[in-house]
């Protein structure tokens, strides 16, 4: 792998106010050190950041980003580095804000419904800090271990029980941000309805390019009273596909509906020993939730639909240890994955529920086109896949047949009607795409848009946007000839 | 041509006709443009400072895509409210957003303004369903966000930026929404409290209930007693009234009401009725917002705990109102004897001033044009209003729709 240009250096004055900004320790700036920072889950593309800071306050990161007006330095937002899609790439080097330390859960206000936090609170701490209020927080991405919310609010995370209670969007009451010019602006509030634009609609899945995120304000759900959650198993992909849009077109809104297929089933059995059938050709996992007297009804609902369509059996979790592990299978997936293969490419598209047996076909025929094997695991309720390609990253060649497979599936999302990112966001990895979505027209609006808030463009250069010429994509040449070949 | 009705207004049959005339106008005169639809919300908002052209969205109306199976649909956005419930009713679905005046009310217009209902505790409102969206702004050019399918990040959110935006940022011609399917059963009860302690004491309740009501209405009795009248029910109305609303299977609404009956009569609210054929209630209960011809109609938004203290106040001063209480939301109408300015700011400067304590706003939906020169109708400026007005400036920089109607002229030249 060629070493990485960095683009523009950071002045040595800068470093030292930043030093004193945030206090020695919080300023990482040896290469060793800042090179963990190279990338986020979205490993094809690579830059380390000139240096990264860690600010613990929303003044800290004020005086970070004016510091960086003053002197043109770009910077770029960090959560947690769950992102996959390039998010957080520092494209062009410059200042990383590491979100992490801003991890407090300041309120909870349970008769207001909300809950008030700092952006480097990890998802998964606020739900444990809920447990046994009766309330939850409702978006649960698979990484909710690690990921921040200050980073599922930069990219609209989603999360597999999103089908019935909706992503990061519907869920958040408002936000204190620092925009890319260092004014500090509270979006949204404790209250809905706020008179204006909804500009905290607009700033949540804006990928860091609107601002730094310094607070969350996030809206608290009761808790079901009751789930039951089912395992039906499948002989072959066609059948559990049909079954999902049995169980859509029925009218019944699962909680969670998510399929994973034999492939990567081969991976999740051996990691977690669930009981997985390994001759499957693909189960499915579906929740109801709600009150006791209803989840029985729906539940039985959805078993003579599956068997309507085929299924060899529909198992039912009968204890929550069951539910737990099944669920831990589903979320772990990705990280069994390290048993089939050395590098895994986690694709992320959406079809029209009504054509997931179409793009699942088209997967399995671009897997065999391009020798690369693929596997799947993704949110068949909402017609969001995800193909997982693995290969071998030391392997340029195989490389380029990932992207060019990849690129294939995504193609084919659009020409369904669907789009090329569900939860991942656009990051670096997509922008190809974006004249592909979207016309001119409808970028040059974004582009506007875009200007209200971070008109020097410093505040996440280079992300979401096909913008400024090709010059957008210089990066990935100079790092990355197999990439640039590809495209 | 031929669809130009008058020289100031213009109903185009197409999205081309539409884009046209936007492009001519803005390539000659530049004239102000009015978006409308059905006409229900034109008084929500500043009065418009320049003359120019309305612009009626009402023959863009058709259905571009309904896949049914697939849970959304594409319509044009001057179709009525109505008229998109009986499409989604053919199979069995609904967009359950509830929207006064719908015969008369348009989708497009409905989104401008963000109208939402009771049923917004269970089901959310508009921006929880809209998920692609077209709109020509003031240039004539067409742009469009999101897509067809019911989870994506691809680009900006400006389905979002474009609900409740009035109309001042582009024109919003075509959308497509996600849709629920019909609940088998929907109930209501209704609970008159004895006093606003009791409303209160049940409003606590409710946080741990271990029912899930769709919606929490609360009124106070000027408005229980018309509530009550016009859906012709006859239904107890001398003091503050709880109507809550349970959706879905029979057996669970069935089990609900149940639930919440014996709940609310634990915590002392004996007096409970089950309006088993509910829809009328939830009619006129939605169709409470349109001002008739009350002088003063406002919509205040608040922490839901300090709901009640502000419904106890508003009704002390003779407001009638009702309340999305799980949502801090309140609607009321100030009382006929209001006939004078004076009149008026004087009655709503404490409500003004307990809902923005409550980290909320008081915005006017409706009043006398000239009594916009001194109440301020979308309540305490925000700290983000000079980024809303950078941004229209980014989508109109010529301020050309609805010019005057989000920020007062004042307000917009302050920023050049």
């Amino acid at each position: 792998m060629p070493e990485t240009a960095t683009i523009s250096k950071i002045p040595a004055q800068a470093l030292e106010a930043l030093r004193s900004i945030v206090g020695e320790t919080s300023v990482l700036s040896a290469h060793e050190q800042v090179l963990v920072y190279e990338c986020d889950g979205f490993v094809i593309e690579k830059n380390t950041p000139d240096c990264v800071v860690f600010p613990e306050t929303t003044e800290h990161v004020v005086a970070i980003v004016k510091l960086c007006n003053e002197y043109k330095i770009p910077f770029v937002p960090r959560g947690a580095g769950t992102s996959l899609a390039g998010g957080c790439l520092p494209v062009g080097g410059g200042v990383m804000i590491a979100l992490t330390r801003m991890r407090g859960i300041h309120d909870v206000n349970l008769r207001d419904h909300y809950a008030v936090v700092g952006p480097g609170t990890v998802n998964v701490h606020l739900t444990q800090h809920l447990k046994g209020t009766g309330y939850h927080y409702a978006p649960d991405p698979s990484s909710q271990g690690a990921c921040t919310i200050g980073g599922n609010v930069a990219t609209n995370s989603g999360g597999p029980h999103t089908l019935k209670y909706g992503v990061t969007v519907n869920h958040v009451l408002g936000a204190e941000v620092v925009l890319p010019d260092g004014e500090v602006v509270q979006f949204g509030g404790y209250t809905e309805d706020n008179p204006g634009y909804d500009l905290t609609g607009l700033f949540v899945g804006s990928e860091g390019t609107f601002g730094v995120c310094t607070k969350v304000i996030v809206r608290l759900t009761r808790d079901p009273v009751a789930y039951r959650t089912m395992l039906g198993v499948f002989e072959t992909v066609e059948d559990a596909t049909q079954a999902i849009s049995g169980i859509i077109g029925a009218g019944i809104v699962p909680a969670a509906l998510e399929l994973m297929d034999q492939g990567i089933i081969e991976a999740v059995e051996p990691a977690f020993h669930f009981g997985f059938p390994l001759d499957a050709g693909a189960v499915l996992l579906i929740e109801v939730d709600g009150l006791e007297v209803a989840v029985d009804g729906e539940a039985a609902q959805i078993v003579e639909l599956c068997e309507q369509n085929n299924a060899r059996e529909v198992r039912k979790a009968d204890s929550p240890q069951q539910r737990d592990l099944l669920w831990k299978c589903r979320k772990k997936a990705f990280g069994a994955i390290g048993r089939l293969s050395p590098s895994y490419c986690t694709q992320d598209g959406v079809v029209p529920r009504t054509k997931l047996p179409e793009i699942l076909k088209f997967i399995t025929e671009a897997s065999a086109r391009h020798n690369i094997r693929i596997v799947n695991v993704f949110h068949a309720g909402d017609g969001n896949i995800h193909p997982i390609l693995l290969f071998d990253e030391r392997d340029a060649e195989q490389v380029k047949r990932v992207l060019l497979a990849s690129d294939e599936i995504l193609n084919r999302c659009i020409e369904l009607g669907g789009s090329v990112t569900g939860e991942h966001g656009i990051g670096v990895e997509k922008i190809s795409f974006m004249n592909k979505l979207f016309t001119e027209a409808d970028l040059e609006t974004m582009e506007a848009v875009r200007f209200a808030f971070n008109p020097s463009g410093l505040c996440s250069p280079q992300k979401m946007l096909p913008t400024a010429g090709a010059c957008g994509m210089e990066h990935i040449e100079k790092s990355h000839p197999a990439r640039r070949a590809a495209l | 041509m031929t669809t130009t009705e008058s020289s100031d207004e213009f109903t185009p049959a197409t999205t081309d006709e539409a884009r046209d005339f936007l492009t001519e106008n803005a390539s000659g005169a530049g004239r102000a443009i009015f978006p409308v639809g059905g006409r229900t919300a034109l008084h929500y908002g500043y009065a418009p400072t320049q003359p120019g052209f309305t612009f009626s969205t009402l023959r863009l109306n058709r259905t571009i895509d309904y896949p049914a199976r697939d849970m959304t649909i594409t319509v044009e956005a001057g179709i009525r409210m109505d008229e998109l419930t009986e499409i989604l009713k053919a199979e069995g679905q609904r967009l359950p957003i509830d929207v006064p005046q719908s015969s008369r009310a348009t989708l497009g217009g409905v989104l401008a303004t963000n109208t939402s209902g009771p049923r917004r505790l269970g089901f959310g409102t508009l921006r929880d369903y809209l998920i692609g969206i077209t709109s020509i702004d003031a240039a004539g050019k067409t742009f469009s966000a999101g897509g067809r399918v019911v989870k994506n990040v691809a680009g900006y959110d400006l389905c979002k930026l474009m609900i409740g935006s009035l109309g001042s940022l582009a024109v919003i011609t075509q959308v497509t929404l996600k849709v629920k399917p019909q609940p088998e059963s929907s109930k209501l009860l209704w609970c008159a409290a004895a006093d606003w302690q009791a409303v209160e004491a049940a409003l606590e309740n409710l946080l741990t209930s271990a029912t899930r009501p769709v919606a929490l209405e609360v009124l106070n009795a000027a408005a229980a007693h018309e509530i009550s009248a016009e859906a012709r029910l006859d239904l107890p109305a001398g003091g503050p009234v709880l109507c809550i609303g349970f959706e879905g299977a029979a057996r669970e609404t069935e089990w609900q009401t149940e639930a919440m009956t014996a709940e609310l009569q634990a915590a002392g609210i004996r007096d409970v009725a089950v309006v088993d054929d509910a829809e009328p209630l939830w009619f006129v209960l939605t169709d409470f917002a349109t001002s008739s011809d009350e002088p003063l109609t406002f919509q205040a938004n608040l922490r839901p705990s300090r709901l009640v203290e502000f419904s106890e106040l508003a009704t002390s001063a003779g407001v009638s109102l009702t309340a999305h209480a799980g949502n801090g939301i309140v609607i009321g109408h100030l009382p006929d004897e209001v006939t004078t300015l004076d009149a008026a700011v004087k009655m709503l400067a404490p409500l003004q001033a307990l809902a923005y304590e409550a980290d909320g706003n008081l915005v006017i939906f409706d009043c006398d044009e000239t009594w916009k020169q001194t109440i301020p109708v979308f309540g305490q400026a925000r700290q983000d209003r000079a980024l809303m007005q950078r941004i229209k400036q980014q989508l109109d920089p010529r301020d050309i729709l609805n010019p005057g109607r989000v920020f007062s002229k004042d307000a917009i030249s302050a920023v050049h």
